[in-house]
């Protein structure tokens, strides 16, 4: 049965598309929807907590704006999604596997775990699904 | 109508207005008022979006230029 989750895949390291998933979650989460993000490949780097804040994120002629005009962080709003609404985050686990991390790589306040594809494609059966 | 709170969300960009009324809402009693007065354009749609997906009551909206105040129960 269809129900209204949200599920993202986030993927790409571009500041552009991961503020975009962390104002859709972040809304999605206040609005009553359950979502969920998936984080693997270059997205992953940008949650890396021994990165520094200057070097966590890439990207295009938008990136810069976002970064000039001082647009909240997009960490700062996953955060504040799961603090006010039911919204969960995890670590792709073979992402984390290429990378040689530990969960501990990442922010635990942040990330609810590492987990597979599968179960999170077989979780993502009945909700809406976006891919970033 | 006096509210029993109010946020001041005057330059905040989308998401932020939402989330900062979520904030509120969530430390509020039901059946208390938050009265928002934001400057984002796109929050008259946004707000309206919003308390028809939480449950909360849309009491007032108005815009006033380039100023827009919500007026908001909490019942959800």
């Amino acid at each position: 049965m269809a129900d209204n989750s949200l599920f993202i895949l986030l993927c790409s390291g571009e500041r552009e598309k991961i503020q975009m998933a962390a104002m859709m979650a972040s809304v999605a989460a206040v609005s009553e929807r359950p979502v969920q993000v998936f984080v693997s490949m270059n997205a992953m780097l940008a949650f890396d907590t021994k990165m520094a804040v200057e070097e966590r994120y890439h990207g295009g002629a938008f990136a810069k704006l976002l970064n000039d005009q001082k647009a909240p962080d997009p960490i700062l709003l996953f955060q504040q999604g799961k603090d006010l609404g039911d919204l969960k985050m995890w670590a792709c686990s073979m992402a984390l596997d290429i990378q040689g991390w530990e969960m501990s790589h990442l922010d635990e306040k942040l990330f609810d775990g590492p987990m597979g594809l599968t179960k999170f494609l077989s979780d993502a059966e009945s909700g809406q699904f976006v891919t970033l | 109508m006096m509210a029993d709170q109010t946020l001041d969300a005057k330059g905040l960009n989308c998401p932020l207005p939402i989330l900062r009324a979520k904030k509120a809402l969530k430390d509020m009693a039901t059946g208390q008022t938050l009265e928002i007065i934001a400057t984002d354009p796109g929050s008259m749609a946004d707000f309206d979006a919003f308390c028809r997906t939480t449950g909360n009551q849309m009491l007032e909206s108005k815009q006033d230029g380039k100023l827009y105040t919500f007026l908001i129960k909490r019942t959800a």
